[in-house]
């Protein structure tokens, strides 16, 4: 990926005059990808016991991804904080608006739908993570269940409009919208691009994320005080030796 | 910590206690109707065969017993996560099958597990009649 800011400008750089800026860091890119992968992951996993640790993994990994971002969004670069797109209601409208008319309006972060989207989906995952939790920890019985189903629903619907949305707006602003998620490129005034791409937190979230991945293991059974596989093994005593199957 | 238990089990039962509770026998009936509907030679659930269907793998990874353990008066453990599961039979645990809606639901995704569809009326019959008969 490409590292160096094309921003920095000749000095005859206008204002008004747009060029290929780097507009998303890193640890953004990273967080984006990791937390659309974790929450796909951990919804279609949903209804089976057999992959109940694979969802409660991508779970918790989705709810830290949500943790991260809320710090990055006050102590990330420039369009990665919410000062950045902290819109209204009116601009919303007025946003959703100009996507109507011949000339829609152009945002170099995040625009005021999109950013709406960004709330829902941190809030209502914030909801998620939180029943989640209780769930599985058995905190508070099973009215969670039914508040974990709903918020996850509704994440599920805002994500399909965000999509929706990503792709209205790259047709209309005929900008590739995903490739500037992926190489956090974009169209803008030079004096807009961010200084630098934050390599090292970006690693560091990725390598943190990847590394509890590996660990699951190590960690589910610390959480119950002794190798799943034994616990099994023990149980089934009173069958066949039939545990011949190893799981993951 | 314990005072975060402490305040949890408080939720617990005052979610337990707004649920209806209906006696597990009630189950039964519509079940069998059912089972009859699938089925005109149905002749009754029996208890022997649920507790076979109970330990059996279905030719799958897991068999009812690998999370809920072959005497389900025992509490269980869940294959996959580990996590802690209340004994299953009522005899051990008398909160279960008093909610038809959590029976059910936890019918759809177990059967889903085991045997990989949902579990016909005479199945969940079978099993109900074998929990209930453990004591």
């Amino acid at each position: 990926m490409s590292a160096i800011p094309s921003s920095k400008p000749q000095s005859s750089s206008s204002p008004g005059q747009t060029m290929r800026i780097l507009v998303w860091d890193v640890p953004t890119r990273v967080f984006h990808w990791l937390l659309a992968l974790s929450f796909a992951g951990a919804y279609i996993t949903a209804e089976s016991e057999s992959w109940a640790l694979t969802h409660a993994t991508l779970g918790y990994t989705f709810a830290g991804l949500i943790l991260f971002r809320l710090v990055w969004g006050v102590v990330g670069t420039r369009h990665a904080r919410f000062s950045d797109f902290a819109f209204g209601p009116r601009s919303v409208m007025r946003y959703l608006r100009s996507l109507l008319s011949s000339k829609p309006e152009h945002h170099v972060g995040h625009n005021p739908a999109g950013s709406w989207a960004i709330y829902a989906i941190l809030l209502g995952g914030l909801a998620i993570g939180l029943s989640g939790y209780a769930l599985y920890n058995d905190i508070g019985g099973e009215a969670f269940e039914e508040v974990h189903e709903f918020f996850g629903n509704a994440v599920l619907l805002v994500v399909i409009v965000h999509i929706l949305g990503v792709v209205v707006s790259s047709l209309l602003h005929r900008e590739n919208l995903p490739r500037s998620m992926v190489d956090g490129y974009k169209q803008g005034e030079s004096a807009q691009a961010i200084r630098g791409p934050r390599w090292i937190v970006g690693a560091a979230l990725a390598a943190a994320v990847f590394g509890f991945w590996l660990n699951v293991n190590g960690v589910r059974d610390t959480l119950v005080g002794a190798p799943v596989e034994q616990l099994a093994d023990a149980q089934s005593t009173g069958q066949a030796g039939d545990h011949d199957e190893d799981d993951d | 910590m314990t005072r975060i238990r402490v305040l949890a089990g408080l939720l617990a039962a005052m979610l337990a206690g707004t649920a209806m509770a209906a006696p597990p026998a009630t189950l039964l009936p519509p079940l069998e109707s059912q089972a009859r509907q699938d089925d005109p030679a149905f002749a009754g659930f029996s208890a022997e065969r649920g507790g076979r269907f109970f330990a059996d793998k279905h030719g799958g990874k897991w068999s009812c017993a690998s999370c809920h353990t072959p005497d389900p008066r025992n509490d269980g453990r869940h294959a996959a996560t580990g996590r802690p599961i209340a004994a299953l039979a009522p005899s051990a645990n008398p909160q279960r099958l008093t909610d038809p809606a959590k029976v059910d639901k936890w019918f759809r995704r177990n059967c889903r597990d085991v045997v990989a569809r949902e579990c016909s009326a005479a199945e969940k019959g079978d099993v109900i009649t074998y929990l209930l008969s453990l004591q």
